[in-house]
């Protein structure tokens, strides 16, 4: 199954916010923003590259910090951390391009299947990666790292459409959708300091080195964030048939992106317990 | 394939309603967990939290994505299935049995006409699944 382009890219413009480097609290409501306001606003499609200053470990939506990664590391070291609206595994973003795409369900290039999503996302990449000479393998059948000590680590192993470098992930992915939309988030690895980011993750150095891999070692160079995300760009565009026309975060977005960011993704109450609602509304959690 | 209960209320974002007098049962629907594929972990609100119809009151995740669970309808909470925290694969097994949810009190009666009944529900996600094809 192919991608279905649309007749024109005059037709298919979509919004590419601005490629900055932000506070973890500040991406993260920026993103829960466009994929709140993207149908009742009426918006199109939006993508965005994004880096973290300072680093961060993101979270999935259900992780537990304590029991899956080194928080009192993550402090030491001036690393924030911040629970993602999407699910999925822990990530450290230091040398690293993160991308999230926010999109309506039912689009026609995406359809109402959740991989076939993952799928033509990582079309996408692999078409950027292609672009900068390597031949990265869209896995087939996902594997999974549940029940080892890696189990909280995103790069620990590759779920389904993901992306592999010589048998070793580059680039992880998650989802979260509601309300008619979804919005993807994912991690390209420009770098990695094995000692450094299994300190944060609270596991060996040794199992980062076997299941991750990095353009700066499959290039042999270093990628700066602006090119890469210059490549991705026409990566998305020439493979999605669209144009992405640079934008800015609308009105009613900048102000739901400060709400979010004062009440939910600047606090600890969120990020490290997961809780955005009063004690006494406290949800039943499983997981 | 998915299946689909002929005594149901369903609502187009995948849950479905089985009423009593004035008291919903609420879970998702089999073409939902179907989709979601295989399930890890629910949130769900306390017993007398107030929800409202088309807003969010949980959170399901799946092997595949986080998937908000939107009410089928307002009213408050009377009840919450809390065999599903020690076996959730259970909504993936049992959807319209031991696999629902949330107990819901409801606060108005009209709001059903909302929502579907199985066969309008059957097409509706035929009409969705269709655009895979």
């Amino acid at each position: 199954m192919s991608a279905k382009k649309p007749e024109s890219r005059n037709e298919s413009s979509w919004r590419l916010l601005p490629c900055q480097a932000l506070r973890a609290g500040e991406n993260m409501a920026i993103d829960e923003t466009v994929f709140r306001l993207n149908r009742t606003e009426g918006l199109p499609p939006t993508l965005r590259f994004f880096g973290w200053n300072p680093p961060a470990v993101s979270l999935g939506y259900f992780q537990k910090p304590f029991q899956e990664i080194h928080v009192d590391f993550c402090r030491r070291e001036g690393i924030d951390i911040v629970r993602r609206p999407t699910g999925g595994k822990a990530v450290l973003h230091e040398h690293e391009l993160t991308y999230s795409l926010v999109a309506a369900i039912d689009h026609p290039l995406f359809t109402a299947d959740i991989l076939e999503t993952y799928r033509v996302i990582s079309a996408c990449i692999v078409e950027a990666l292609n672009r900068l000479g390597l031949a990265p393998e869209m896995v087939s059948q996902g594997r999974s790292a549940a029940g080892t000590p890696l189990e909280g680590y995103c790069f620990a192993a590759p779920s389904k459409y993901e992306l592999l470098v010589k048998g070793r992930k580059i680039c992880g992915s998650a989802q979260v959708r509601g309300g008619g939309t979804f919005l993807q988030h994912g991690s390209l690895l420009i770098d990695i300091d094995p000692v450094r980011a299994a300190a944060a993750m609270g596991i060996e150095a040794a199992s980062i080195s076997r299941s991750t891999t990095t353009l700066r070692e499959q290039l042999g160079r270093h990628i700066e964030s602006e090119e890469l995300a210059r490549i991705l760009r026409g990566a998305f565009e020439d493979t999605l048939g669209i144009h992405l026309a640079e934008a800015v975060l609308t009105g009613p977005e900048e102000a739901l992106k400060q709400e979010l960011l004062a009440e939910k993704y600047g606090t600890d109450r969120w990020n490290l317990e997961g809780k955005s609602i009063p004690d006494e509304d406290r949800p039943l959690t499983e997981g | 394939m998915a299946g689909f209960q002929e005594d149901l209320f369903y609502s187009r974002e995948h849950t479905w309603v089985r009423v009593d007098g004035n008291v919903a049962t609420v879970g998702v629907s089999d073409y939902a967990q179907e989709k979601l594929g295989e399930l890890y972990s629910v949130e769900l609100p306390a017993s007398d939290a107030e929800v409202e119809q088309d807003e969010p009151f949980g959170v399901i995740e799946s092997s595949k994505s986080v998937a908000e669970l939107i009410s089928p309808v307002s009213g408050e909470v009377i009840s919450v299935n809390e065999d599903i925290v020690d076996d959730i694969g259970v909504i993936n097994s049992d959807p319209y049995g031991a696999g629902w949810l949330i107990m819901v009190e409801l606060r108005d009666l009209d709001e059903l006409n909302n929502l579907l009944d199985a066969e309008e529900y059957r097409d509706y996600v035929g009409e969705e699944a269709g655009i895979e094809e």
